[in-house]
């Protein structure tokens, strides 16, 4: 299986970034056009799929990386930048949504994982529904390291570098991650092992 | 060799983050321990789920959204900057490439030159195998190999009726192709390496961990467990499988083989692996098998069915062939096999007939675990396995992969 785009391929130059910073609504769109995809897929894994809320997240990061474009020096790389903005964002709503979120709705959400075991719920999904679903199901300690390594294709010092953490801690989060995925997708085992 | 434990490195072991020297001293380490081996399996799938994480595309409504949002925050004087720039562009003369017709022009100059730049930087940065003629003339696509060439993700060699290759798969191994062959490089990066046999025959020697190295074919897909075997594919998509040391598992969809040194099985299109079987067996056992895998009604061919020929000539060793059987069996049929397995060694404490009938998994397995030492001398084995591994050690750098 091919890896997911690389946000880390430099698509964008440092001039398209100057004219942001001018105010320079072209030159955005042509950064929005580079990333909405990549931003929005870690939103989608970040919001259980919800595209609707991924959308709105995605909006919210492009209007915050327009609105604080200028703070951006160019003291670190741009995409470190970006990614560390995609990263907090998405951590940042989902406590908000969470905090928003009523008694009666986290109870619902609770009690149809009690129903509903996982090994039932994703059994008539396609794989690539199954994967979407465990990511999302993920806490976002373990999430965030898989989405940068598989969604942006960054290198184990690049994640730490986004996450504000030692590369160590990279590999941890990413094996606590797999192993996450592996135990909660076992059924897939032969599909996937025997790449059918 | 590592002696401690590496389960903290293997995720980093499978993305390629480790130095040559600590890639290789996890995989020497995974061969000996069986408790990290387990942990390792664990990690790869999850690699490999994660590595099937679709991108998503975003709405083509964003940007009209996302721009009215702009705007009204512009309209709040958040974007003073925004407007001078674009208030001041009005009255530029470069402002005229921001029309519509130039930046046609400019999008579809770009994506030609995008598309023509991908291209061949997909052809220049494809992982590849290094290819040796051993003779003849092989071919990697239409270009000749004349002594060494490299054979890339998606290609075909193919070997002529006096030609040979010897492929060097990643760092883990060698496969040589024989004449009037058709391989082609699936796949190559550290959690699996995979061919495909369309036909002809390939012989491998493998040292890495179990499950690494996979062989594609029309009728089943072989998954090394060990160190070394040839693998035939006929015209019609059947093929052969001898495994002359170590472990090879057989799969298609539902229906796996596993197949130990001296042992080998068949496969046909549409059926999958036949039960596997011991070289030495009598041919007259090879053949009631092969009736009973791949023609179970032909009633032409004797007049003893075949399951009672193939019970009838079980030895302790054809074990192997019974245990196979239970499962593929059903009623009566799986009754007359237990039994006749029972005989030949009877079931370890804890596994019973109606467990074994019923096609309990635990029980299966611990039957299975009991049989094992009459299939083959696995610790000698090991100890040769391990001992080729090392020795390869010397001189390759991990088991990271193609190039």
């Amino acid at each position: 299986m091919e890896r997911l785009a690389v946000m880390s391929e430099p698509l964008i130059d440092e001039r398209v970034i100057k004219d942001c910073q001018q105010g320079d609504r072209e030159a955005f769109r042509l950064l929005f056009e580079a990333y909405k995809d990549r931003v929005f897929s870690m939103a989608v894994y970040s919001f259980h799929g919800d595209q609707t809320a991924a959308g709105d997240v995605t909006q919210q990061i492009f209007l915050k990386l327009m609105t604080s474009i200028n703070q951006f020096r160019g003291e670190s790389q741009f995409m470190t930048w970006l990614h560390r903005l995609v990263v907090n964002t998405c951590i940042d709503e989902q406590r908000r949504r969470k905090r928003h979120l009523g008694f009666g709705e986290t109870f619902a959400l609770h009690t149809t994982g009690q129903q509903n075991p996982p090994e039932r719920r994703y059994e008539r999904r396609e794989l690539s529904a199954f994967v979407t679903a465990a990511i999302s199901e993920l806490k976002p300690k373990f999430r965030m390291p898989v989405l940068l390594k598989y969604v942006e294709g960054l290198s184990y010092e690049e994640i730490a570098d986004v996450l504000g953490c030692s590369k160590g801690t990279v590999a941890s989060r990413l094996n606590r991650g797999h192993k996450e995925l592996a135990r909660r997708l076992a059924h897939l085992r032969d599909q996937v092992v025997w790449g059918e | 060799m590592f002696a401690k434990h590496v389960t903290k490195d293997l995720s980093a072991y499978c993305h390629g983050e480790l130095s040559p020297h600590d890639a290789s001293g996890v995989a020497e380490h995974l061969i000996g321990c069986p408790r990290c081996r387990v942990v390792f399996e664990e990690i790869k799938l999850g690699v490999k789920l994660a590595e099937r994480l679709p991108e998503k595309k975003a709405p083509d409504s964003l940007w009209q959204d996302l721009e009215a949002r702009l705007d009204a925050h512009a309209s709040a004087g958040e974007f003073a900057s925004a407007r001078k720039v674009a208030s001041d562009r009005s009255i530029r003369p470069t402002a005229r490439i921001w029309q519509p017709r130039f930046l046609a022009i400019a999008a579809t100059l770009i994506l030609a030159l995008g598309l023509g730049a991908f291209w061949f930087y997909k052809q220049e940065s494809r992982p590849s195998w290094e290819v040796a003629r051993l003779n003849g003339s092989p071919r990697i696509g239409s270009a000749r190999v004349n002594d060494k060439g490299r054979l890339a993700i998606g290609q075909w060699l193919e070997t002529d009726n006096v030609s040979r290759a010897k492929i060097q798969v990643g760092s883990i191994g060698q496969v040589e192709i024989d004449p009037n062959s058709r391989v082609k490089l699936v796949q190559t990066r550290p959690t699996e390496h995979r061919l495909e046999l369309a036909r002809g025959r390939l012989s491998a020697h493998i040292w890495a961990p179990p499950r690494l190295f996979f062989v594609d074919t029309p009728s089943a897909v072989a998954a090394d467990l060990g160190c070394a075997y040839t693998l035939e594919v006929d015209d019609e998509g059947g093929s052969l499988l001898r495994v002359t040391s170590g472990w090879v598992a057989l799969q298609l969809k539902n229906r796996e083989s596993m197949v130990p040194a001296g042992a080998a099985c068949a496969t046909r299109r549409e059926i999958g692996p036949g039960t596997p079987y011991f070289e030495d067996a009598s041919e007259n056992f090879r053949q009631a098998l092969s009736k009973l895998d791949f023609e179970p009604h032909d009633s032409d061919w004797s007049k003893i069915p075949p399951l009672n020929q193939v019970l009838m000539q079980a030895r302790p060793r054809d074990t192997l062939t019974l245990w196979h059987l239970l499962s593929r069996l059903e009623g009566a049929d799986r009754s007359l096999v237990y039994e006749r397995l029972a005989a030949l060694s009877p079931p370890p404490a804890g596994v019973t007939r109606d467990g074994v009938l019923q096609l309990d998994d635990e029980m299966l397995k611990a039957w299975k675990a009991a049989l094992e030492s009459t299939w083959s001398n696995d610790s000698g084995l090991r100890k040769a396995w391990i001992k080729i591994w090392t020795g390869a050690l010397g001189r390759v750098k991990g088991v990271e992969g193609g190039k």
